[in-house]
């Protein structure tokens, strides 16, 4: 029997003594593995966000989406980032490939950050934090800032220095920029929307930069609530023109407070943006007719969510209840001109945190009668087709989702 | 209804939110300093300005650094905030 254990312990000391190099080696095989995959100076990460749905208009219904926008991140260093946003979408039976927004910002300092390329315009919350499919509590963009009747510039190319401080116990964020700015219709192409303001310049119409920018004030430590003011002034005419210095003002005024109340066991979104848009008086020619009109146009929303988060029901905590009023009031005595209202409700349920399926209904409303005709829209269009959205009571079910 | 008479009204309602949300806010006792504040509580209070709070394991500690950093541009968060968040997001991943 001593003989046997000699014989075990001289036969477990060869293995251990010979499986003990090869542990060490696979050891640092695989903290080398390991290593290289750990970023380095350069980490980059595609996030993004799709959605998808079915609408039904009064004209008619449609499968709608099938969109999705990818966004890149490209982090050089603790200091510069890259980001950039695609929209691939179909319209009219092709697919569309759109530039959302592409710029890099550098960190100058804790309380200052420069951008330059183009990027989302700080005008009020919605165009430049709300505007996502999954983050839009609502399937439909609030009347007046979708692209085909906009009120407000939602993306621009220029620089831009922005930053966030605490002060005392809360917090101000602030942007101020200079962009291309918008440009004036004057009727010599698409005559019917002459003295209109358009926001996508990318390559300038003139010499005079836009100037603007949005404080905001967060006044509790809770950051439950935040109160902006954003600007913006440029001369709009075509370089040469007898436009060149018509001037365009844009104001908004913006609100979120966001919150749990712990009576209700549930959190309380509430956001509103109020848009107003200014072009100095001028007379239009176009062909045979003048046209001289108040150029003033504005949109608002006001927007209510509640999330009954704490509940202990499982499935309860992830429905959500939307509100939102909206309207539009595009220059009334244009030949663009044209006032819209709507209510719009939805039931949303959360698959997970960035999954979401929204059932909606909305009912859009135009005073001006001749108005409805003009612009009834196809119906199943989408809420946001060219032309701007539909009348008449909607039933939509979307789902999106972020990654 | 007159444009005048809506921004009135609008302004009215900014106004009286304001008030009505300071009065609930002082209610909650919530007189921290954001400073003094951790990853957690920032965490919770900051996402869902926007959008829901993001879950830790949704991304690995190097991805949400640079999240982090794409989040301080967008939303005009704090060096300090953006921190003490991704330390929180790092610890409970």
């Amino acid at each position: 029997m001593k003989h046997f254990n000699k014989l075990s312990m001289m036969v477990a000391v060869l293995i251990v003594g010979f499986l003990l190099p090869l542990y060490g080696q696979d050891t640092a095989t695989l903290q080398q593995e390991v290593d290289a995959l750990k970023p380095r100076l350069s980490r980059f990460l595609l996030r993004g966000y799709a959605h998808s749905g079915f609408e039904k208009f009064e004209e008619g219904s449609s499968f709608v989406g099938g969109s999705f926008n990818p966004i890149f991140l490209w982090q050089q260093s603790d200091r510069l980032l890259f980001e950039g946003e695609l929209e691939v979408e179909l319209e009219d039976g092709k697919t569309r490939l759109g530039l959302e927004y592409a710029n890099m910002s550098f960190i100058i300092s804790k309380r200052a950050i420069v951008r330059v390329g183009q990027f989302l315009i700080p005008f009020g919350i919605f165009a430049e934090r709300l505007h996502p499919r999954w983050i839009n509590r609502l399937p439909s963009n609030p009347l007046g800032f979708s692209h085909g009747e906009q009120v407000g510039p939602s993306s621009a190319l220029g620089v831009e220095l922005r930053g966030g401080a605490p002060v005392g116990s809360g917090k101000i964020n602030y942007s101020v920029y200079v962009i291309n700015g918008p440009t004036l219709n004057d009727g010599s192409v698409e005559a019917e929307e002459v003295g209109q303001l358009h926001y996508d310049n990318y390559e300038d119409n003139n010499d005079n930069k836009a100037i603007g920018g949005r404080l905001g004030i967060l006044p509790f430590s809770s950051s439950a609530l935040e109160l902006g003011v954003s600007a913006q002034v440029a001369n709009v005419g075509d370089r040469g023109s007898v436009y060149e210095n018509t001037g365009a003002q844009l104001f908004a005024v913006d609100l979120a407070f966001v919150k749990n109340i712990a009576p209700l066991k549930s959190i309380v979104d509430i956001k509103a943006q109020y848009n107003l848009t200014r072009v100095n008086r001028e007379t239009y020619t176009v062909g045979t007719e003048t046209f001289r009109f108040k150029n003033e146009s504005n949109a608002y929303f006001v927007q209510g969510v509640i999330k009954p988060a704490f509940v202990s029901n499982t499935f309860l905590q992830k429905l959500e209840l939307a509100g939102r009023y909206s309207a539009l009031q595009m220059a009334p005595d244009a030949p663009w001109g044209a006032e819209k209202t709507q209510w719009a409700v939805s039931v949303n349920y959360w698959l997970d945190w960035r999954t979401v399926i929204k059932f909606s209904y909305q009912y859009t409303d135009s005073p001006v009668s001749e108005h409805l005709e003009a612009e009834g829209g196809s119906g199943g269009g989408g809420a946001e087709e060219e032309g701007g959205t539909p009348l008449g009571g909607a039933f939509l079910v979307h789902w999106s989702f972020g990654f | 209804m007159k444009r005048k008479t809506k921004s009135i009204l609008f302004g009215l309602f900014v106004g009286l939110f304001a008030i009505g949300s300071l009065v609930l806010v002082s209610c909650s006792g919530s007189s921290q300093l954001v400073t003094e504040k951790t990853g957690a509580q920032l965490w919770g209070e900051n996402c869902v300005r926007c959008h829901n709070a993001p879950s830790p394991p949704s991304f690995n500690d190097y991805q949400w650094e640079t999240i982090a950093l794409h989040m301080r541009v967008r939303a005009s968060l704090t060096e300090e905030e953006v921190a003490k968040i991704v330390e929180f997001l790092k610890m409970a991943n």
